[in-house]
Order: C-alpha cells, then sequence, then structure tokens
C-alpha cells in the first residue's frame, strides 16, 4: 500500500481518502476513546472482577451473580464472576500472584490466606465489623484468615463434610442411631460389609474425600503431624500408630477396596449407586439424590465425625475471600464483600445450598435453613469441630505440601494394603521431614 | 513522514525492489516475525523458568538466588525419586510399544485394501480428539465401579475378579501406559507411514528378483530406510511423554501412593498447589540437561545420513 503513487488509501469504491487525513481521523479516534475511558476512571465507577469456584450446585452461583446485579443498581459499582473447577484455582491464583494482575476478589481454599499472604490487603476493619454485628467468628475462621495478628481474607464458609450414611441399612445391623464412637463404626461397618453393605472412605488421590477423612481420624486419635510450634515433625507417636491399626481394622473388616482408586466424585457414585452404605462427603450426595435417586433421598442422613480418645474432630474445607493489593477498586471490594456477608445476602445464598455452606459466623448458627430439613441438623454442628491440616499449627506452606502430597493419607492407604505399622508412620516421617525442613 | 516524503519522490517500484534485491536484508526481514515470536514465546519463558529453578521462590514473594541447591535436594528427595523412576518406566514403556505397534499398522495400512484411505484417515482420530476429552472417557472405562472394559474382560471369561485400575500401584501405572499408547500411536502410525510410502518400489522388486523374502526385505531394505524417520518420531514422542501431563493428571493425580506421579504432575503439586514455585521450576527442567544431550546425539546422526 505504502508505495502506491498516489499517496492515498481507497476505501471500496468510495472517493479516496488522503494517507494525511487517514492518518488525523486515526489520531483523533484513538484521542476520543483514551478520553472516554479516562472520564469514566475518573468518575470512579469500579469495575469489580471476582474469580471463585464454581459451586457443585450451580444455583448458588446463579443466585451471586443475581445479587451482584442487585449491588450493581444499588450502588453502581459494576461486578463480573468468573466461575471455574475448583482444580484450577490455584494455577489461577499462582497467576495472578505472580504477575500482579488479575481479579480484584479471590477466592481461596483454606490455607490459601496463609499461602497467598503477601499477595493480599488486610481485612481487618470488614471482620472485625462482621463479627461485632453478628455474634463474632467461630476459632476455625480466626485460625484460616488470620496469618501472623492481621486479617488476610474473609471466611466466606465452609463446605460441611459428615459421614453421609444409610439409615436404612444401619438399622437393619442394628444400629438406629449412628455410632458415637470409633469403635462403634468399627463394630457397624463390619456387620455392614457381612451383608453386603461396605463402608467406603477414599484411599486414592481425592484431594477433598481422602484427606477430610483421614486427617479427622488421626487427630481423633490424639496423633498429629508437627507440634504446636509448626515445625518439629511430631506424626511418630503412640497415638498414630493407634489410629493407623484402627484404620486397617476398619478396611479389613468393613470396607470395599475400591477406595484406592476413588476421586472425589467417586464416591457419590458408588453411594447413589447403593455400593457402600457409609461415606465421607458434603451435603452434596444427599442433593443429588434428589434427581438422580429419589428412592435414596429417604433412607440417607448425615452424621458428624464419631468420638475418639482425643476427642471430635472435623476437617471441611474451608472457603475465604481475599482481595489482591495490586486491585485498584481495594475499598469498593471490601465494602461488596461486607455487604455479601450479610444477614439477607448472606442467607439468601446458603438458604438454597441446603446443607452445602455453612457459615463461619456465629449468627448463622441459627441460619433458618437449618430448620429446613432435619436431616440437615447435625450438619450446623460441624464448624466447631474443623481443624485444618496442620493442627495444632496454624495452616502453613508445610502443611499444604504435606496435604497435596497425600502424606497421612497414603500413610493409611499404604497400613491398609498390609503395610507394618511401624513401617508406614517411619516413612510419612521421613517425608514430613522433608517438607517441614524446607520452611 | 520525511521518509514517506522522500519515497514518494522516486520512480515507481524502485525502492521495494532495491531491497528485495538484496537477499540478506530480504531474508532477515522474512524471518524475523517468526525469530520474534520464538524469542517472546519461547526463549523469554525458558530463560525465566530457568531463572526461578536457581531462586527459593515461592508464590508471591521474591526468593533468593541459591544456585542448585534446588536440584541437588531433590536427588535426596524420596517423592522426587519416586517420580523419576516413575516417569522412566512410563516413557520407555509406552515410547516402545508405539514404536513397535505403529510400525505393524503403518505395515499394514500401507497395503492395499478397500476403503484404505478412510481408515487411513479414522487412525487419527485419537490425535484428533482434545486429550482431556478422550481422558475424561477413560477414565470412565477404568471407573471402580462402572468399568465396561472389567464388565467385558468378566462376560467374555478372560478375568474372573475385576482388575483395580486406577486403585492399585501397579494397575495405575498400566492404566496410564495404555492411553499414552492408545493417544501417541496415530502419530507414529502415520510418521513411519509416510516413511514407508517413500522407499522405491523398485528396491523391493529388485530384491525379489535376487530371490529375498518378506522378512528379508522388511530387514534389508524397509528398516534402514525408516531409520531417520523413526530416529525423529521416537525423539519427539520421548520428549513429549517426559513432559506429559494431562493424561496422568485426569486419570490417576499422580496416584494411589504415588505410583504414577511424573515430572509434570509432581512440579504441578509442588509448584502451584503448594506453592514452591522455585522447586516446582527444577522439578520441570530436571531432566533438561540430559534431553539436550539426547537431542544433539539424534540430530548429529540424522545429519550424517
Amino acid at each position: 500500500m505504502r508505495h502506491k503513487k498516489s499517496g492515498s488509501l481507497s476505501m471500496g469504491k468510495g472517493r479516496p481518502i488522503s494517507r494525511r487525513k487517514f492518518i488525523g481521523m486515526a489520531a483523533g479516534a484513538t484521542a476520543a476513546l483514551s478520553f472516554g475511558t479516562f472520564i469514566r476512571s475518573g468518575l470512579g465507577a469500579a469495575d469489580l472482577k471476582i474469580l471463585s469456584w464454581s459451586n457443585t450446585l450451580k444455583a448458588m452461583d446463579d443466585l451471586l451473580r443475581e445479587l451482584g446485579k442487585e449491588y450493581t443498581k444499588a450502588k453502581g459499582v459494576g461486578l463480573s464472576f468468573e466461575f471455574i473447577h475448583m482444580n484450577d484455582l490455584p494455577t489461577k491464583t499462582a497467576a495472578a500472584v505472580e504477575s500482579g494482575a488479575g481479579p480484584d476478589i479471590i477466592n481461596m481454599w483454606s490455607d490459601g490466606p496463609h499461602l497467598y499472604a503477601k499477595a493480599l490487603v488486610d481485612v481487618g476493619d470488614v471482620c472485625e465489623g462482621l463479627g461485632k454485628e453478628l455474634k463474632g467468628w467461630t476459632n476455625i475462621a480466626r485460625d484460616i484468615a488470620i496469618v501472623g495478628k492481621t486479617w488476610k481474607a474473609v471466611p466466606w464458609g465452609i463446605i460441611p463434610i459428615a459421614l453421609t450414611y444409610r439409615e436404612d441399612w444401619l438399622k437393619e445391623v442394628g444400629f438406629t442411631t449412628f455410632p458415637k464412637t470409633w469403635d462403634e463404626l468399627l463394630v457397624a461397618s463390619k456387620k455392614l460389609k457381612d451383608k453386603g453393605n461396605p463402608v467406603g472412605f477414599a484411599l486414592g488421590r481425592a484431594m477433598g474425600d481422602a484427606n477430610q477423612f483421614h486427617y479427622p481420624l488421626l487427630w481423633a486419635f490424639g496423633g498429629a503431624e508437627a507440634k504446636k510450634d509448626g515445625k518439629t515433625v511430631a506424626i511418630n507417636s503412640p497415638e498414630t500408630a493407634k489410629a493407623v491399626d484402627y484404620r486397617r481394622k476398619l478396611h479389613q473388616d468393613g470396607e470395599t477396596d475400591d477406595v484406592y482408586a476413588w476421586d472425589d466424585a467417586a464416591n457419590n457414585r458408588a453411594f447413589l449407586a447403593g455400593a457402600v452404605s457409609i461415606t465421607v462427603n458434603a451435603a452434596s450426595i444427599y442433593w443429588a439424590a434428589k434427581t438422580s435417586a429419589p428412592h435414596l433421598r429417604g433412607v440417607t442422613n448425615h452424621a458428624l465425625f464419631p468420638v475418639g480418645p482425643a476427642g471430635r474432630f472435623g476437617y471441611s474445607t474451608a472457603l475465604t475471600l481475599g482481595v489482591f493489593n495490586f486491585s485498584k477498586y481495594q475499598k469498593e471490594a471490601k465494602a461488596f464483600i461486607k455487604w455479601l456477608m450479610e444477614p439477607k445476602q448472606y442467607s439468601a445464598w446458603i438458604g438454597i445450598g441446603e446443607g452445602m455452606m455453612a457459615g463461619l459466623l456465629n449468627y448463622y448458627e441459627d441460619d433458618p435453613v437449618w430448620k429446613k430439613d432435619p436431616k440437615l441438623e447435625t450438619v450446623r454442628e460441624i464448624p466447631k469441630y474443623v481443624r485444618m491440616p496442620g493442627y495444632p499449627a496454624p495452616p502453613s506452606r508445610p502443611a499444604a505440601e504435606a496435604m497435596v502430597k497425600f502424606v497421612i493419607v497414603n500413610m493409611f492407604a499404604r497400613a491398609c494394603k498390609g503395610m507394618s505399622t511401624a513401617e508406614t508412620i517411619k516413612i510419612a516421617e521421613s517425608e514430613l521431614k522433608e517438607i517441614y525442613g524446607k520452611a | 513522514m520525511s521518509s514517506i516524503a522522500r519515497t514518494e519522490r522516486l520512480p515507481a517500484g524502485m525502492w521495494p525492489t532495491r531491497f528485495i534485491k538484496n537477499e540478506a536484508i530480504t531474508g532477515y526481514g522474512l524471518i524475523s516475525p517468526a525469530v520474534f515470536l520464538m524469542l517472546v514465546l519461547l526463549a523469554y519463558p525458558f530463560v525465566l523458568a530457568v531463572w526461578i529453578s536457581l531462586t527459593n521462590r515461592v508464590l508471591g514473594e521474591p526468593g533468593k538466588f541459591i544456585w542448585f541447591d534446588n536440584f541437588l535436594k531433590l536427588l535426596q528427595d524420596t517423592f522426587f525419586q519416586q517420580t523419576v523412576f516413575n516417569s522412566f518406566i512410563y516413557t520407555i514403556s509406552t515410547v516402545f510399544l508405539k514404536l513397535s505397534l505403529g510400525l505393524i499398522l503403518a505395515l499394514l495400512l500401507n497395503q492395499e485394501f478397500r476403503h484404505r484411505n478412510l481408515v487411513r484417515g479414522a487412525l487419527l482420530l485419537p490425535w484428533i480428539v482434545p486429550t482431556s476429552l478422550s481422558v475424561l472417557t477413560w477414565l470412565w472405562m477404568f471407573d471402580s465401579l462402572f468399568s465396561v472394559v472389567n464388565y467385558l474382560l468378566l462376560g467374555s471369561g478372560i478375568i474372573s475378579r475385576k482388575i483395580p485400575w486406577l486403585g492399585d500401584p501397579f494397575w495405575a501405572m498400566v492404566s496410564v501406559i495404555i492411553v499414552n499408547t492408545w493417544r501417541g500411536l496415530p502419530f507414529f502410525g502415520v510418521s513411519i507411514l509416510a516413511g514407508l510410502m517413500t522407499i522405491p518400489r523398485s528396491l523391493y522388486e529388485a530384491a525379489e528378483t535376487d530371490g529375498a523374502h518378506g522378512f528379508q526385505k522388511f530387514w534389508h531394505i524397509t528398516l534402514p530406510l525408516l531409520q531417520p524417520v523413526i530416529a525423529v518420531v521416537v525423539l519427539f514422542s520421548t520428549i513429549w511423554t517426559f513432559a506429559d501431563f494431562q493424561i496422568v493428571y485426569i486419570l490417576t493425580h499422580g496416584g494411589p501412593l504415588n505410583a504414577t506421579q511424573i515430572f509434570a504432575t509432581m512440579a504441578y503439586d509442588v509448584a502451584l498447589v503448594a506453592g514452591r514455585i522455585g522447586e516446582g521450576s527444577a522439578i520441570s527442567l530436571f531432566l533438561f540437561p540430559a534431553l539436550l544431550i539426547v537431542i544433539i546425539l539424534m540430530l548429529r546422526y540424522l545429519r550424517r545420513d
């Protein structure tokens, strides 16, 4: 084009435009466009981007979008939600943290605030305010969101993990209520398996279910991977040995062998197909039964984790909302999170969740959602018992690495496959020492 | 603007031809977009990854330069030792299977038969379907409860107990090897077929005149002439398999008991989930020096031929 003699650009059949005129027009258009952007930013009309997991219960995400629209109408703050699969969250979060660009509000899992602390702003004002208004925070909320002394995220809630069980089958073997202790659970499981209805707790690479069952089991017997300082590895203890022995017996007497292959979705399928009698899960099985196995809905119930020598424990995935320090709209982001956590919005959200989500502000323990269905009554209590991997130390990078490497789950899995208790604990100990030694 | 003004004074067509005639300038001009893309899309991320692997960087924090500490520590790391072992088993067995099956496939497809082109086209299917999608189907085929593979094997009386495909360390490795072989086979089949088609018929005719039988023809004509093609596909496949991620991540996520953990999946867990990106980069770059040597030797061998 450039070497055309006339030095003009012809557009179709119309009148040729001279090059100078064209450049002038382009420059004008660019200036006009950038002025528009300038005006928009000048008015302070924030546009918040929120990156969150895509909820197993899609209706909950739809409601968030609805709430977002309501908020935009009232406050003039633009909101755009992006929902992605939970397994993609770490990658996207890492990319945002490293590049210093991305969403304004980030939804993190359990240890997220501790892992990304340096990239998050202090949201103490929001948390303290909410705490004052809504009867304070549960202990677990503080554990997950406070790093050092600073609130690095707002605890959004937990996905309460319970034991989902078949009432009818338990009754058949003489249990009208769910076993209270781990020992009773062992007795029940044996009877269930003898009747062809084994229990099943994931021993494979189910990041959620496998860890959610085996950490509480370890804690209930008094075992722990590290001491309170979060530095000294403490897995090699008589308490751990008891937990391992128990797990092996539970597997041999009452469990299906399929558990080694299970990912997070497998036990849902197995339960809905009537292949297992007790498993560990969020209320999602119960909820899925509504559509895919309605006949199971009436005979499915939820129970708290049994009590062990050291007490009752649980580990549920916790969700938090943080604000990135590179966000241009930190003030607006905080205001939106606060609004989202207030009773009108929050109750509506957990309300359609039917036990998919539980609040970490004490106020929400009495939320109407728990009155909706007697089978969700127990779910309400779960936040009280929840601890995070690394317990009794606060969540940390080594604890996260130990979990992602399945150190604890594999310790139990090896025992179930026949390795001696001492040997499998020793392997776990050396793995933990490698991991904690790096910190 | 002044340059535009000056060129306008030149006689029509003068300045471009002058440059085009200078081959050096034209040559560099033409490859510069490609060089630019390579620098931005390949060289920069690579150099950055090497740099990060030499630091103790964790997500969101700068980290210190620690020379080869990450690599030295990895050598002591039991998780990593198992990962190295798994990766080699995975790569060696899949490349071997893909090569032998690919060779057979190519020889078959080189015969004359009806609908040959259709079959040749269909062969490419596993290669065309997005890996993550086809692997999800495999995941269902290997499901502990609903495995259609077990159903067929049990039904036909080949096995009497269901195989714990993804639930047993040994079978999990077998599963990922099967899927990788299935997925990579078309690449071998088609490449070798292309090589076969370039072998002149006259060589076989001459051999036949000399009284050579089938296997002798294969051994003395086909195989030697296929060597360059085989060298290239093996090289590529080895690199791809060592760097494979999707199949293992979707099927087993490295489990059970870390039995299928390979370089890429371990690097992902360590760097992105646990946040140790320095160490994660070191894991993914660990084999780089070894692979580089293999590549140089292979290329040298090819050039000699």
